[in-house]
Formats: structure tokens, C-alpha cells, sequence
């Protein structure tokens, strides 16, 4: 029996002690508002989504709505939204700012908790998304390129974003 | 004069490893090629440039008489040379405690196991494209078997397809292994020279909540010894739960796997086999990223 014991001893201690959460903030949600329409204001879109909605966007963006994203209205228009991906094993946080028009203005990338992978916050990629609506097919290896060894990241902000293009096609247009 | 080494020293050399990697918490990380199974393997990859160290600690024991302990400790580096290709290397060690087990000499000592190597290719991503596929390649050279510790001089290459299937946004994993083993210079620990074996793994697990996974895994194995496929030796296959927790870091792996079918030729039993296998294996990992 004591042998048992040890054997679970480290696997015990290791969990017991987990350590904080290296989440990587880079931005709040004020900041990327602000880099992404500079002087302008936002106000909280009060709107609730309907369950015929939610399965239009998930059904249009190929992706499940876990948790109802944070919207706002943007002043002289567009939409500012704040949604969330699955990462390997915790959420991936991200920001998309759309014009009136619901073409991608920019994206901003405001929490990872992965550590490798964060290449999805590089200017380059995400100014591959500027300009894409939902009648793009916003997918890895078509209109958005990979990030080789960064892939699941890659794929998942893809379908982040292809998801918030979706929302604004079927609930905010 | 050969080392005492007791099992309360390996689970403190783990132990330690672990808390080390814990508080180095400013090392930048990968994530890839984690193990979410003690015995099943992924089709992932390490990404260029990065390192991941392991320290796995396997324990075999119960056999139909007497009482067995069999603890394989494997410390291994792995490096992403590509973002599809990495290599490792291994150290085994061994603690055998062993008393009253038939065929099997009385034994309560250490020894060292010997080195094993590996290179994994990964052809297609689970994450991209339909089925993750990786081609495997181990080789190894043993100075004591993993039964009763006794001397050897084993060397292997043991070639492995992997497969990888994800399901509902990568929370649903599903994982298939299957390879094959030559080996020799397996006496004098085994009656045997050289041998041919087969073996098999499969495992589902889901991601029940952030940073956690759950499943079951299954593996296979089967001897031939002197590569002859009319002198079967054993066939056995294990089954049973495996937890997975992750952090940025380091990631854990808890498994443990029962012997649910076993058959050897020398054995009267039909529904398990203990030659050169157990009930119970019980296996944890860890694993930091660099």
C-alpha cells in the first residue's frame, strides 16, 4: 500500500502546487477599442441573440457559440467584438473591429494562455483578415495562410473571426 | 557491487525534477507533443527550435504468484528540428523488486536499463487536415530486460504508424498506434536470442474542462521470438483510464491500464499472461516545455 502512495505522491504535489496562471494580457479591452478605432466611442450593443440566431452562426460559421461574445457599437459605425477560442487547453481571447459594412477592420489578439503559438499576434498574419467578410471562406490554407507549428491557434482565431463575421451577417447587418 | 536503489528515491528524483521545471517559470515554452495517454502516442509534433523533457515513471506489478514490482523510470529530451520533425533521446533505469514469482529469480535491486532514440516525421496535422498522420522510428540498446532486470544485450528498431483524429474543436482527441519490433540480443534475460513483436494502441480522451482530459487507452502486444511466426510466445492486451492536466509549462499524465486479455504458450491460464507481463501497469508523466 505504501508504495501506492508514493507512486501518486508526485503526480499529487505536482497538481496540488499548480502554479498561477502564465496567462500573457497583452491588451485590455479598452486598449485594443482603441487601437483598433482610434478616438472614437463605444457603446455596448444591448441586443440578445435568439436561439435561431445562434444556430444560423454556428451553422454559417462552422463553429459552436460556447459563451455569447461582448459587442459593441462603434461611433461614425461599426462593431467592435470580443470573443473567445479554445485554445490547446484554455481560451484564447480576441478582438475584431468591423466597419459598418461588417468587413474586418483589424483584429487584436488580448489574452493567450498558450505559450507557444502566440505568432497569431504578429502584424503580418492578422493583417490578412482586414478587409474579409462573411462571403469569404475565411479558412486555413484558402484566403488565411498557416503558421507552421502554431497551426491549432492559427485555425482556431481563423473560425474566431469567421464566426464574428457570421454574427454581423445574421444579427447586427 | 551493485546500487541499492529504493523506489521512495525515484519518486523524489521525479518529484524534484517537477518542482524545478515548476518554478522556472520565466523559460519560454512550447506545447506541442504532449502525451495525453501514458502508452498511446499523438501524431503532434514539436515546433522548431524547441525542446520538451519528459521523466516517466512506469510501475508493472502483480503476476499470478509471488510478488512483483517492476518500476521502469525513462528520462527523455525531445527536439523539434523542423516543425515536422523530431528526434529523442532516452536513459532507462530499472527497479525490480521481485519475490517467490515463478521462473523469475528473487530480485530487490537497480539497474540500469540502457538508451533508446527516436525520430517522428509528421505528415499531415491533426489540426489542418482530415487525419493526422506521423511515422515513428525507435531504436534502442538495452543492458537489462525489463522483466526481471537480469543482463542483456538488446538492440532494437521498433518502426510505428500514428494517427490522429480531433473532434469538436480539438476537444475530443482520438489517437491510434500501431508498429513493429525486431529485436536482438535478448539472451541471456529470455531463452530467446531474438524476437519479433507487434504492437497496438488506441485511445479516446476529451477535454472535460480547460486545461484537463480524461479518457480511456488501450495497448496491444504480441512475440514471436526468432522472428518465426509458427513460434508464438504471448499476446496481451491492457485497457483503462488516463487523466491529463496541462499548464503553460508542464503537463502531467496519469494512466493505468489492467491486463484485460493475456495468452502465453507456456501458460495454463487462457485469460491472462505473466511471463513477461503483469496486471497492472500504472504509468505517469511529465513533461516541460522549453
Amino acid at each position: 500500500m505504501s508504495d501506492w502512495k508514493t507512486f501518486v505522491l508526485p503526480a499529487a504535489l505536482v497538481l496540488s502546487t499548480s502554479a498561477p496562471c502564465f496567462a500573457n494580457v497583452y491588451l485590455t479591452t479598452d486598449q485594443a477599442q482603441k487601437l483598433i478605432f482610434p478616438g472614437a466611442s463605444c457603446t455596448p450593443w444591448e441586443g440578445k441573440l435568439t436561439e435561431a440566431q445562434k444556430k444560423a452562426i454556428e451553422k454559417t460559421s462552422d463553429l459552436r457559440i460556447r459563451k455569447d461574445p461582448q459587442i459593441w457599437h462603434v461611433s461614425g459605425g461599426g462593431w467592435f467584438i470580443v470573443d473567445e477560442v479554445l485554445g490547446k487547453h484554455e481560451y484564447i481571447t480576441f478582438a475584431v473591429g468591423l466597419t459598418a459594412g461588417g468587413a474586418v477592420k483589424q483584429i487584436e489578439i488580448i489574452e493567450y494562455r498558450e505559450s507557444y503559438g502566440s505568432e497569431v499576434r504578429g502584424d503580418q498574419w492578422r493583417a490578412q483578415f482586414v478587409g474579409k467578410t462573411a462571403k469569404d471562406p475565411l479558412r486555413l490554407d484558402q484566403d488565411i495562410k498557416n503558421i507552421s507549428g502554431a497551426t491549432l491557434s492559427s485555425r482556431h482565431v481563423t473560425e474566431g473571426v469567421r464566426r464574428a463575421c457570421a454574427f454581423y451577417d445574421i444579427v447586427l447587418k | 557491487m551493485e546500487k541499492r536503489f529504493t523506489f521512495n528515491h525515484l519518486a523524489a528524483s521525479g518529484l524534484g525534477l517537477a518542482a524545478c521545471a515548476l518554478f522556472a517559470g520565466n523559460i519560454p515554452s512550447a506545447r506541442a507533443d504532449e502525451n495525453l495517454f501514458g502508452f498511446v502516442r499523438g501524431a503532434e509534433t514539436l515546433p522548431k527550435g524547441h525542446f520538451d523533457f519528459y521523466q516517466t515513471l512506469t510501475l508493472r506489478t502483480s503476476k499470478d504468484a509471488g510478488v512483483y514490482r517492476g518500476w521502469d523510470s525513462d528520462t527523455e529530451l525531445e527536439y523539434g528540428f523542423t516543425d515536422k520533425f523530431q528526434a529523442s533521446i532516452a536513459l532507462d533505469n530499472r527497479y525490480i523488486y521481485n519475490r517467490g514469482v515463478e521462473d523469475l529469480p528473487d530480485a530487490n535491486h537497480f539497474t540500469f536499463g540502457g538508451v533508446e532514440s527516436a525520430m517522428k516525421y509528421r505528415l499531415l496535422s491533426p489540426f489542418k487536415d482530415p487525419v493526422g498522420l506521423a511515422l515513428r522510428l525507435e531504436g534502442g540498446w538495452l543492458l537489462h530486460d525489463e522483466v526481471g532486470g537480469l543482463l542483456e544485450h538488446e538492440m532494437y528498431v521498433a518502426p510505428e504508424v500514428i494517427l490522429q483524429k480531433n473532434f469538436f474543436d480539438d476537444t475530443l482527441v482520438t489517437e491510434l498506434n500501431y508498429g513493429v519490433e525486431w529485436a536482438w540480443g535478448k539472451d541471456p534475460a529470455e531463452q530467446y536470442y531474438k524476437e519479433f513483436s507487434m504492437q497496438g494502441g488506441a485511445g479516446v480522451t476529451y477535454r472535460f474542462a480547460p486545461n484537463w482530459f480524461l479518457g480511456v487507452e488501450g495497448h496491444v502486444r504480441s512475440e514471436w521470438p526468432l522472428f518465426n511466426f509458427g513460434n508464438f510466445e504471448h499476446v496481451v492486451v491492457y485497457a483503462g483510464p488516463a487523466l491529463h492536466y496541462a499548464r503553460e509549462r508542464w503537463w502531467v499524465t496519469l494512466s493505468y491500464n489492467y491486463q484485460v486479455y493475456g495468452h502465453g504458450v507456456d501458460e495454463s491460464a487462457r485469460s491472462q499472461t505473466f511471463a513477461e507481463e503483469t496486471r497492472h501497469e500504472i504509468r505517469f508523466k511529465v513533461g516541460f516545455n522549453f
